[in-house]
């Protein structure tokens, strides 16, 4: 048994009287209210471009490949975001019993997280994006992130240090693992060499980069949509049932497991892909695992309410909070049934991702966040919900949302993924060519408009709500609250971890050795082991003019309908080529393999068709594939290219490993500009007529080097020795 | 499915090390959760339903 020193509450002491700082809890739900009616309008904007794609207003900066990630981006980090800082921040205060650390960090937080957005939303349309999923922000950005992401580190911690509550809630621990993670991964897949104020290249190429950006992406859905919510559902959950949570011990059990195996499951999003099959059957393990933890936190909010289900019936946010763990339950046992290899085989690169994604993000983390609102905002203005009946009204105009949302695009993805694999009796494809597969879908697609706008609707009712509860109460910006303070006592403390529940550095290290296991384990043999990427050498690098054409790909989010990896299956093999090397993408600073096919596969692409046809397809893809969905890109004939950072961007990939000579530097744009003229000529040739400096000339050359080296790479004779 | 750990060039010990770890910290958590005093937990449950706050006297919601 330890002897230590404690800070323990003495009860017989006189109260202290302090304030809860309610104004800034209001400002981040106000916040999230506002943003989250921005991120849900823009992405239903995006789901009914794909039906009518003439719904980009034919402007570049509407078009769905630059507005998908501003959908993401504002729904993550604008409205989850400021909700996890609302009820972080609502939370902390009371189980801490103290006001924040800083009123002016939290202001500082508020408004650069404001700032944030905003910077995105601007950025983003304009086609700045460094094309990683979920962190596209360029790399300016990426450094205000970070400033304002430690200014909430202090800000929390500070707090915590100086609270008058011994022993930190299960709620603290999961904002802890939050922010020590989000930090984490952050800065690792942050790791960018910067060529001008607004384009950067990411140090690691291909494999390498598509692990580190699958290891963020995963665990931003981890310790961005998860752990901060299981923190609120920890806190909130009990205050809305008015009862304790189920059980204490299964929450420390439920909190280590889920943040140390959650960090493993990152390579499920790339099986089948040339990523070392070693690091793919730990990512499918672990994924398998984490179902343990999952379901053990949401059985633990369920049984919460046990004896109280009664008021379920008429506590609306009692209901928003019933579905949203069960959304979590559904989609924490959905993803491991995913990264099984037969089943992602068929749903991978389909609607079912987008399907098992929105079941999380609109039940679990929209509902939730519904439901704290509803609880919370009448709390601070001293008042009652406007209406009960319309926050009801909401709950199933939000339901049949999810509904319309999720099942057609499971319907979706079920169609698709067969169709795409179907051969006939005489060993063909059933379906060559893809936009067949499309087509049938396109009913699917409008249905899932018709959920979003549900939902979307169900979002307006309650901003009608609140803003009447507002107006019929007065925020109580400072309110009153009092705690004894703690004063320093030696005690023995038995049990190891209420030893830890009150030391809160010694319990961000542990969180951090736990979180960080997971990462190297997979990362560190992938980068320092030559073997897990064998280089090819025929494939050589880019050309200047190719450069240009892919970081307009880039700019055009290309990748978010367009993967660029062709898994080793008959059924892609036929219809794309042959299967995609690690080789192959030593050079590819960042790498693009996406995620979604709602176009084919293009890293076969080059040479396939004549530079007449790509030329065709940009100016509407309707000429060459009729029915197609894709938005015309008639600006890239327009738009000159902006050839004068050539020369900077081949040197800035010199520095990433990328073997340029100095030849090859020094003669970039005259070497660009001779590759130009003669696809200009050869457009010409065809009858086209355009300037060799247009834009379209550079997409047109990088679309067609695609996937072309292996074809150079000597052929291996089989001998009889 | 671990075959594929071969071709690791003699690192296996990252995966093996962090088999060891997963094994030896959940049987640590599960043994210090087992023994937990039952009081103790009620105690750090409860915890939020003290926010501190000087309520009045009428029912919020």
């Amino acid at each position: 048994m330890t002897v230590v020193l404690l800070l323990k509450k003495n009860t017989s002491m006189q109260l202290t009287k302090f304030h809860y700082d309610n104004a800034i809890v209001r400002n981040f739900g106000v916040a999230t209210i506002f943003w989250g009616i921005v991120g849900m309008s823009v992405g239903l904007l995006a789901a009914v471009q794909l039906v009518w794609p003439f719904m980009n207003f034919e402007l570049q900066y509407s078009t769905f490949g630059r507005i998908r990630p501003l959908h993401t981006n504002a729904v993550i980090f604008a409205f989850v975001g400021n909700a996890f800082f609302m009820g972080a921040y609502y939370s902390l205060q009371r189980l801490l019993k103290a006001r924040m650390y800083s009123d002016f960090l939290s202001r500082v937080h508020f408004w650069g997280w404001q700032l944030i957005i905003l910077a995105a939303a601007i950025t983003l349309p304009l086609g700045l994006t460094t094309s990683h999923e979920y962190a596209e922000l360029e790399w300016p950005i990426d450094v205000g992130l970070t400033i304002i992401w430690v200014a909430f580190g202090i800000n929390m911690f500070g707090t915590i240090i100086k609270r008058r509550e011994r022993h930190m809630y299960v709620a603290i621990w999961f904002y802890i693992a939050t922010f020590i993670t989000i930090a984490v991964l952050h800065i690792v897949n942050s790791v960018q060499l910067p060529v001008s104020m607004w384009k950067s290249y990411y140090l690691y190429a291909g494999v390498q980069d598509a692990l580190v950006q699958w290891w963020y992406g995963h665990n931003a859905v981890a310790f961005f949509l998860t752990t901060p919510y299981l923190g609120m559902m920890y806190y909130f959950l009990p205050k809305m049932a008015n009862r304790p949570i189920y059980s204490y011990k299964l929450s420390i059990l439920h909190f280590w497991s889920l943040i140390f195996i959650y960090i493993w499951a990152g390579p499920h999003h790339l099986l089948y892909t040339a990523l070392p099959g070693w690091v793919q059957s730990l990512g499918v393990a672990f994924s398998i695992m984490l179902i343990a933890p999952s379901w053990g936190g949401m059985i633990n909010g369920l049984l919460t309410l046990r004896g109280g289900w009664d008021k379920v019936r008429t506590e609306p946010t009692l209901k928003f909070m019933v579905v949203a763990l069960t959304c979590y339950g559904m989609a924490t046992f959905e993803g491991p049934m995913l990264s099984l290899k037969q089943v992602n085989a068929i749903a991978h690169f389909t609607d079912w991702i987008v399907a098992h994604v929105h079941v999380g993000a609109l039940g679990w983390n929209g509902f939730m966040t519904f439901a704290i609102l509803y609880w919370l905002i009448p709390r601070i203005y001293k008042t009652e919900l406007y209406s009960k009946k319309l926050a009801s009204t909401h709950f199933w105009i939000g339901t049949l949302g999810i509904l319309f949302y999720a099942i057609p695009m499971y319907w979706a993805a079920v169609v698709q993924g067969l169709m795409w694999r179907e051969f006939t009796p005489e060993g063909v494809l059933q379906n060559p060519n893809f936009l067949a597969t499309t087509l049938q879908i396109i009913p699917m697609h409008m249905l899932r408009a018709i959920g979003g706008a549900f939902y979307l609707s169900g979002a307006l009712l309650m901003v009608y709500n609140l803003v009447r509860t507002m107006q019929q109460g007065k925020l109580q910006a400072n309110e009153p609250a009092e705690a004894p303070e703690l004063t320093p006592v030696v005690v023995n403390e038995r049990e190891p971890h209420r030893r830890l529940e009150r030391k809160p550095i010694l319990f961000l290290v542990l969180a951090l050795i736990t979180i960080l296991i997971g990462g190297m384990v997979q990362m560190m043999p992938t980068f320092m082991i030559s073997s897990n990427v064998p280089t090819i050498s025929s494939v050589q690098p880019y050309t200047a003019l190719e450069i240009q054409g892919r970081d307009l790909y880039i700019r055009e989010g290309c990748v978010n309908c367009h993967t660029q990896t062709v898994r080793p299956f008959r059924s892609e093999t036929v219809r794309y080529g042959e299967y995609s090397k690690a080789g192959e993408y030593v050079y590819d600073h960042p790498f693009l393999w996406g995620s979604k096919r709602t176009g084919p596969d293009l890293h076969r692409i080059g040479g396939k068709y004549p530079h007449k046809w790509h030329f065709d397809h940009m100016l509407d893809p309707t000429i060459t594939s009729p029915g197609s969905i894709m938005p015309p890109y008639p600006w890239l004939l327009v738009q000159p290219l902006d050839a004068s950072s050539t020369k900077a961007k081949l040197n800035a990939m010199r520095i990433l490993g990328v073997p340029y000579t100095d030849e090859d530097i020094n003669y970039a744009e005259a070497n660009l500009q001779q590759q130009a003229d003669a696809i200009a000529a050869d457009l010409s040739e065809q009858g086209v007529e355009i300037r060799s400096d247009r834009e379209i000339i550079a997409l047109i050359a990088y679309l067609q080097r695609l996937g072309t080296d292996i074809s150079k790479a000597p052929v291996e004779t089989a001998t009889n020795e | 499915m671990f075959k594929q750990i071969t071709d690791l060039s003699g690192n296996e010990w990252y995966l093996i090390a962090s088999l060891w770890i997963f094994l030896l910290f959940f049987i640590t958590v599960g043994i210090r959760i087992f023994r937990m005093r039952k009081a103790d937990a009620e105690y750090l449950k409860g915890i939020p339903m003290d926010d501190g706050e000087q309520h009045d006297e009428e029912s919020l919601n």
